[in-house]
């Protein structure tokens, strides 16, 4: 039996599978405190505690900590060497430059002056400092001045968070940024884990206990200990997968809509699979590295102000309270719904009087409106959806088969979920001239995602058999590879490597080992070939657990 | 987080499965490193820096800048339509307003590919900024004159070919001197053709030119000389191969350099031309260029193993390079007076070797002088490919006698022609005849 819950930023959801069936829902308020949600919400299922398998939870508490920067002041050890300035990149005044510089083969050509480090770690550690970040422009592809900074400060610091450990792509700002946002959350997760896990066994919950990242996939909470960061912006990954374990034809390009009260998320399933953000997640205008789902957000929802801009009905994107069915003053799309007869919860009379002063200033009736406000509402919804399309067909291509083989994104169908889902159904299927879905379970999507979605993990493999270098900058290994060595060889160290460190990664269950990227280039240097330059991407496959898809 | 002070885009497409041969200078790997370096600065995060997908450049496109013999198809492949479509991509985006300025960091290149196309030389196709101009000169009719800024260390003799006759494109070269590199070409006294005056620009530098001098040639020869023409578009043929570390020739400027001559020239469009140092010049060059386009601090760009003493000119470099300036200053103010009265044919004859495919070709060229407009020419070109055919280019603008003559050129072309071309640009007709 596995327990999903999803702590959003109004509810907190949870479903309770067995087999391929929910056996048990609950939602709660979310409060202040994260963790008596979470216990409230599971006090309130009908099951016994002692069958569940595991408990998988999708928080909002390291993308909290970050927003409102609740965290200790964190220091940052950094070299680049030469290229754009890296002191514009700096966050606070804890960011501290040092020696040293590596290339992109990653030859080092400035070193790290030891002294230079320890002075540097003295300042951060009198201020009181207790987590620290290193990173080096390039460390992905040579992790030696990182590690060697590392060794220097070890025994000064409580939490340390290396660059090239946190992802194998290039992007040294992102790099920066993703390093000191792991560093700053890390104890803020540490204690977090601690206190669920008390909760949890006076409830009698003792099974392994999993966090929701990103991209849609789970790890273990020594893995979320170790790169708190993945869990960032978990919240729409949750509503992805939750659609996906819904969907009944994922052969179908599906368009996801999840509806809220303020916003809606869009983002789109293709073959069963959701897409990804291709270079990071960003979280308080900061880009990271952190792997995640693409999903867009519109200010669009079920609970949008609606107003009149010269003599225009707008509707949204910001939110000025509630519905005034539900006790609000300001018309909003709810209003409108329960105006045009298609729900009947709250005050009818409350949205009558608030649509009416729109009605009467444009001088026609309210049911009139009630359908111009809907079909604004929609279009705002559609304009963003197809931009988003247009974005991910837009992405450029770096060779000639896939500019003359484009693999374009054509939806062919929209499932929608969240609170209006239902009310909206008719009018979306109108707006976008697409068969519409609204799901059974669409209630409990996210908590569902949560429950269903596999582990996952990526790695990068650099190998260069010019200089006999393999890197893998996720698991830190930085070897010797022999000089004849060929893209195959690399993809059967790659799947070892990931086996063998699947405990490490947080991997657990199915482990569906895919090649995400791979290219291999000839070096040459004069008119000879001196060695190969390959990298090769490696995951665990995202996606929803079999058990549940066998259904 | 950094802002750049222009909307500066980038269509950078590395053609990771074409090359001329693996061992080729033109080879798969060409921009793999510049992609890492570009990554890894993270120079498409920067606030007003965007990267853009490379377009296709189509057949109708193609046959405006070049007469290929026999056909489009027969003399590229499908990396030249994506590279022509790149330049045409980032030329878009800049012209509808998206975009302040866009770099088409695109491969195959394309200087060395000249009006009439038998095949590669110089690693070149189709000249990839002709397909580009030729695209918005039909597309954005108020882009009257248009200024090529070329910085790659061999001379453009396949721009300088396609424009020779044309008044309304000034084409600047700067390069290794042609005594001492490919093409063998490029001298002062190559200055446009009998209506162009002046529209054709070579600055030939010594060997071990550095920063120093390419920039005395930047403030003291190529600013006056754009400040006068007024061009409504400045391009950059931005070949990096002048660096110092570059394996095929011997200048020395920096990352620095490149990035300074693009702050100072301020291009519309940059396209990638040569630059064979892959490791060691392109990512610090490219990196120095996308920050001098986007306006954003590039003073701390620079090659791991830079060492400026030691690539520092000898100061009579300097002297020649100060004397050529003034005499090339003085030139080009000079232009207007060696014009020719109207309706005289001028005929100049060319041997041709297309060094990449291994082919040898004759022209014949007759230009009708024209006071009225750039003039109507006719090539008779004969290729060891075994073609023989005739091409006539009526010019924008053309005027009716021009037009007379060119019809009657291409009714009676006269004996042995394989097929008769004509590039009727005011009508943007492009017509074959096979005889």
């Amino acid at each position: 039996m596995i327990l999903g819950i999803d702590i959003g930023g109004t509810h907190t959801d949870a479903v309770c599978i067995k087999g391929k069936s929910i056996v048990s829902t609950a939602k709660v308020l979310t409060g202040d405190d994260l963790v008596q949600s979470i216990v409230g919400v599971a006090r309130k299922l009908d099951i016994v505690y002692s069958e569940l398998d595991r408990v998988v939870l999708s928080t909002t508490l390291s993308t909290n900590a970050i927003i409102e920067r609740k965290y200790a002041p964190t220091g940052m050890i950094v070299s680049a060497g030469p290229g754009i300035d890296p002191r514009q990149y700096f966050l606070t005044e804890d960011f501290h430059l040092v020696d040293g510089a590596i290339d992109h083969r990653g030859r080092e050509y400035i070193p790290v002056k030891p002294d230079q480090v320890v002075k540097t770690a003295a300042l951060l550690k009198d201020k009181g400092i207790e987590g620290v970040g290193i990173v080096s422009k390039f460390s992905v592809r040579n992790p030696a001045h990182e590690i060697r900074i590392h060794d220097l400060i070890e025994k000064d610091f409580k939490n340390i968070s290396l660059g090239h450990t946190m992802s194998g792509s290039l992007n040294f700002n992102r790099r920066l940024n993703t390093t000191y946002f792991n560093t700053a959350v890390t104890p803020v997760q540490v204690h977090f884990v601690e206190a669920v896990r008390r909760a949890f066994q006076e409830l009698g919950i003792v099974c392994p206990l999993l966090f929701l990242k990103a991209d849609g996939g789970t790890y273990s909470s020594s893995a979320a200990h170790r790169l708190p960061v993945e869990t960032i912006l978990s919240g729409p990954a949750a509503s992805m997968m939750g659609a996906l374990a819904l969907c009944d034809d994922p052969d179908t390009t599906t368009l996801v809509l999840d509806v809220g009260g303020t916003t809606t998320d869009i983002g789109v399933l293709i073959n069963g699979v959701p897409i990804l953000e291709p270079k990071g997640m960003s979280i308080d205008s900061l880009e990271t590295l952190v792997r995640g789902l693409k999903v867009v957000s519109v200010g669009a929802g079920g609970d949008s102000f609606v107003c009149l801009k010269d003599d225009v009905v707008c509707a949204g994107p910001q939110r000025k309270g509630p519905p005034a069915i539900m006790g609000g003053s300001a018309p909003t799309p709810m209003d409108a719904l329960s105006m045009l007869g298609e729900c009947d919860q709250g005050d009818k009379g409350r949205a009558h009087e608030a649509i009416s002063v729109i009605a009467d200033r444009l001088g026609r009736d309210v049911k009139d409106v009630s359908a111009e406000i809907i079909s604004v509402l929609v279009n705002n919804i559609r304009t963003k959806a197809l931009e988003f399309i247009d974005e991910v067909n837009s992405h450029p291509v770096y060779t000639i088969y896939e500019m003359l083989h484009p693999d374009l994104v054509v939806p062919g169908q929209v499932m929608i979920l969240g609170g209006p889902a239902l009310l909206l159904k008719t009018y979306i299927e109108e707006a976008f001239q697409l068969k519409c879905v609204v799901p059974e379970n669409a209630m409990v999507a996210n908590a569902l995602g949560a429950a269903l979605a596999r582990t996952t993990a990526q790695i990068t493999m650099i190998a260069d058999t010019q200089l006999g270098k393999l890197v893998c900058p996720e698991l830190g290994i930085d070897e010797e590879i022999s000089r004849s060595a060929c893209l195959e060889d690399l993809k059967v160290m790659g799947e070892k490597a990931m086996k063998d460190n699947a405990e490490f990664l947080g991997l657990s269950g199915d482990i569906e080992i895919s090649i995400l990227e791979e290219q291999s280039f000839n070096m040459v240097r004069g008119f000879s070939t001196t060695g190969k330059n390959m990298r090769l991407k490696i995951q665990t496959k995202p996606g929803i657990i079999n058990e549940w898809r066998s259904r | 987080m950094i802002k750049a002070k222009r909307k500066t885009g980038l269509i950078f497409f590395p053609a990771y499965d074409w090359e001329i041969s693996p061992s080729h200078p033109e080879r798969k790997e060409r921009l793999l490193y510049t992609q890492d370096q570009v990554m890894e600065e993270g120079l498409l995060d920067i606030e007003g820096i965007h990267e853009f997908k490379a377009g296709l450049a189509t057949t109708d496109d193609i046959n405006r800048a070049h007469f290929c013999i026999p056909d489009v198809s027969s003399c590229i492949t499908p990396s030249h339509n994506v590279s022509a479509g790149g330049c045409i991509e980032a030329a878009r985006l800049v012209l509808e307003g998206t975009l302040d300025n866009a770099f088409a960091l695109v491969r195959p290149p394309g200087h060395h590919a000249m009006r009439v196309v038998h095949g590669a030389r110089g690693f070149c196709n189709i000249n990839i900024e002709a397909v580009m101009i030729e695209w918005v000169r039909k597309h954005y009719p108020r882009i009257k004159k248009i200024a090529i800024v070329d910085t790659d260390c061999h001379h453009g003799d396949g721009s300088q070919d396609v424009y020779w006759h044309d008044p309304n494109v000034l084409y600047i070269s700067i390069h290794q001197d042609g005594r001492t590199l490919y093409p063998g070409s490029g001298f002062p006294d190559e200055f446009g053709g009998p209506c162009a005056q002046g529209m054709t620009l070579n600055v030939p530098l010594p060997p071990k030119t550095s920063d120093e001098g390419m920039l005395l040639v930047m403030e003291n020869l190529i600013m006056p000389v754009l400040d006068e023409f007024k061009p409504d578009l400045i391009i950059n043929s931005a070949g990096q191969d002048n660096h110092y570390s570059d394996p095929i020739t011997n200048m020395s400027f920096t990352a620095g350099g490149y990035a300074r001559l693009n702050d100072m020239l301020h291009p519309d469009i940059c396209v990638l031309e040569g630059g064979y140092s892959i490791e060691a010049a392109l990512p610090y060059v490219n990196t120095g260029i996308i920050l001098a386009l986007a306006g954003v601090d590039y003073s701390y760009v620079r090659e791991p193993d830079l060492d400026p003493a030691k690539i520092k000119e000898d100061p009579r470099v300097i002297e020649y390079i100060n004397r050529l300036n003034d005499k090339l200053l003085d030139l080009w103010r000079n232009r207007g007076s060696r014009k020719r009265p109207s309706g005289r044919f001028v005929e100049r004859s060319r041997d041709i070797f297309y060094d990449t495919d291994g082919i040898s070709e004759t022209q014949k060229e007759v230009l009708r002088v024209c006071e009225d407009c750039p003039g109507v020419f006719r090539i008779d070109t004969h290729a060891s490919t075994g073609y023989y055919a005739l091409v006539i280019h009526l010019p924008r603008g053309a005027c009716e006698k021009c037009r007379e003559q060119a019809m009657k050129w291409f009714d009676v072309p006269g004996d042995n022609f394989y097929a008769v071309y004509l590039q009727d640009m005011d009508r943007d007709k492009y017509t074959v005849k096979i005889l």
